[in-house]
């Protein structure tokens, strides 16, 4: 291990598990995983980029790769194919205007690093030139899902049904329902919609299995979550998104055995390792050390670089493995100047209390009321940073 | 624990500046072999770059089955060596450097395997800046960003670099007269 990868130092954290630089002495052995040449996507990967190659001056052909790439790269939690999808839209966006399909394509890479503010003004500029645009409406109002900004998701979620994609708008639609206190009818929206699946994309069906998962999540119903997220991973098993959501499901109902054998190859996702060493965490395992330090390490990667997309994962890794929720708590206030879905404001009170500071949750329990959450995990946790802000507080100086 | 890929691409370059005594001797031994020999400034360097990038543009898994293992790294040294090298320059004061590979290793990060060169940078004279200009992967993958620290003395600098600023300039510490 290079000494410039090595972890912000704490005195409890344990030595590198990694060697010095080496020379290996077996040929087979094996270093690095990659991408195999059988895997399909690899394949189409490899046609579209010789048909760009052929065509250089094609937009069609260089969305087309830029969107494998993107979808690639999400499928895997591996943020480097965000960058080659960069590198083929480059020249796109070198232009001016640039085609509001390669300012979609970006908005998706912005949107992807948490680079929301980035991303929504791409956005704003390929709704200028083309006001029908609906995948810039449903990435918009995604984003302003993961931001909380709920009234202008619902506008957005329209626009994407006037635009041309009505099944699309009404699963956005039913889809921020189910932060506004309507799960119920979240629900019977998303049921609809997949009960039309014959005529739906796989990676369509899929989301919508895993919105009406998260939405049973909401109203408390486990055995139609779980039934929902095996549905939607027996569509797409390698979803990145899906099995990180699905370990936390398993991870909360007490289920960390079964988070390793769904997670085993998925060590190579940032997302997916933090579960990964939440489940080493809940099951005592002796190698629960060597996976802070790598998750550590990975993390600090990231700060060395200058970027910082994984908030709500930092704020669970300070508190429930470095056990330092005065960390856990200041990342939590960072973290929500960013994102505001229900994982956040979670891992915000969860810090709060642990740090003993309910008043430095009050923003998020505001927040909370005024978009009438719905969250069996949330709802009695804020109950109690309230009750304990109303208390009497014993001063700690 | 088998190490895969991680979130973006990073690479690491590490540079120490030769302690003075060294660099003294190097002058004397150079001196007794060469009475007009000129001083120089020796930096030395380890450039980890991670197998999983340069396998996207060098295709080191040659038989495709999504391992990369020593023997076929081994048969791509040369190429690694040669790409790298070509996208990473050196000059001291206006005065270009050398860069002389010195051995090529495997270097193991909590996000994978890295081919780690290691390598001398000689510049002539003793300058007061190392300037530094970096290319690697940057057309490819603009995300690509490389860990800069630098050693000199008591002296580290840490820079990063990305497309937006490929360039940088390390403090050298003046060599000591005699």
């Amino acid at each position: 291990m290079a000494p410039v990868a090595a972890p912000v130092a704490t005195a409890t954290a344990p030595a590198s598990p990694f060697r010095a630089p080496y020379v290996p002495t077996s040929d087979t052995e094996v270093l690095q995983q990659v991408p195999a040449d059988a895997d399909p996507t690899v394949r189409d990967m490899k046609l579209l980029r010789n048909a760009l190659e052929l065509d250089p001056t094609s937009l069609a052909a260089a969305d087309r790769l830029a969107r494998a790439y993107i979808d690639f790269g999400r499928e895997l939690g591996d943020a480097h194919y965000a960058g080659y999808a960069e590198a083929v839209l480059a020249p796109w966006l070198a232009k001016a205007p640039s085609p509001p399909v390669a300012l979609v394509d970006e908005a998706t890479i912005l949107q992807y690093r948490h680079q929301f503010s980035e991303a929504r003004r791409q956005l704003k500029l390929a709704l200028a030139q083309d006001a029908n645009n609906a995948q810039a409406w449903l990435t918009l109002a995604t984003i302003d899902m993961v931001q909380g900004d709920y009234p202008s998701a619902v506008h957005e979620c329209s626009q994407v049904a006037a635009s041309g994609g009505s099944v699309l708008g009404i699963a956005c639609t039913g889809n921020v329902r189910s932060y506004l206190g309507q799960a119920q009818q979240s629900q019977v929206i998303l049921t609809q919609i997949a009960g039309d699946a014959p005529s739906l994309t796989v990676p369509f069906k899929a989301w919508v299995q895993g919105l009406l998962a998260e939405t049973s999540e909401r109203l408390g119903d486990w055995t139609q979550a779980e039934d929902h997220y095996r549905k939607a991973l027996a569509l797409t098993p390698k979803d990145n998104y899906l099995l990180v959501a699905y370990a936390d499901f398993l991870l909360d109902r007490q289920r960390p055995a079964e988070v390793l054998t769904l997670l085993r190859d998925s060590s190579q996702s940032d997302t997916a390792f933090l579960r990964l060493a939440l489940a080493k965490a809940a099951l005592n395992s002796p190698d629960l050390p060597q996976y802070v330090w790598i998750m550590g390490a990975r993390f600090e990667a990231l700060a060395q670089r200058g970027s910082d997309y994984y908030g709500r994962e930092q704020v669970r890794f300070a508190l429930y493995l470095q056990h330092d929720p005065r960390l856990a708590l200041d990342l939590a206030e960072r973290n929500w100047q960013v994102q505001r879905a229900p994982w956040d404001a979670r891992v915000f009170l969860e810090a709060a209390r642990a740090a003993e500071q309910p008043q430095a949750a009050s923003a998020v329990l505001a927040f909370i009321r005024d978009t009438k959450l719905q969250d069996p995990v949330i709802e009695p946790l804020a109950r109690q940073l309230e009750t304990q802000m109303t208390a009497p507080t014993v001063s700690t100086r | 624990m088998t190490a895969g890929a991680h979130s973006a691409s990073d690479a690491y370059l590490t540079l120490t500046q030769e302690s003075t005594a060294a660099a003294i001797d190097a002058r004397n031994t150079a001196t007794t072999r060469q009475a007009s020999a000129a001083a120089q400034t020796v930096v030395h360097a380890q450039w980890d770059i991670a197998l999983r990038d340069l396998d996207f543009v060098l295709k080191l898994d040659d038989n495709g089955d999504g391992n990369i293992v020593w023997a076929e790294l081994r048969k791509h040294q040369q190429a690694i060596a040669a790409y790298a090298y070509t996208n990473l320059m050196f000059s001291a004061d206006g005065g270009s450097c050398r860069i002389a590979p010195t051995r090529q290793m495997v270097d193991d990060h909590a996000d994978g395997a890295y081919a780690s060169l290691m390598f001398d940078v000689t510049c002539p004279g003793t300058p007061a800046r190392l300037t530094v200009d970096y290319r690697l992967f940057f057309a490819i993958d603009p995300s690509h960003r490389a860990i800069v620290v630098s050693r000199s003395g008591e002296n580290v600098a840490t820079a990063v670099l990305s497309p937006d600023k490929a360039s940088i300039d390390l403090p050298l510490r003046p060599q000591a007269s005699r």
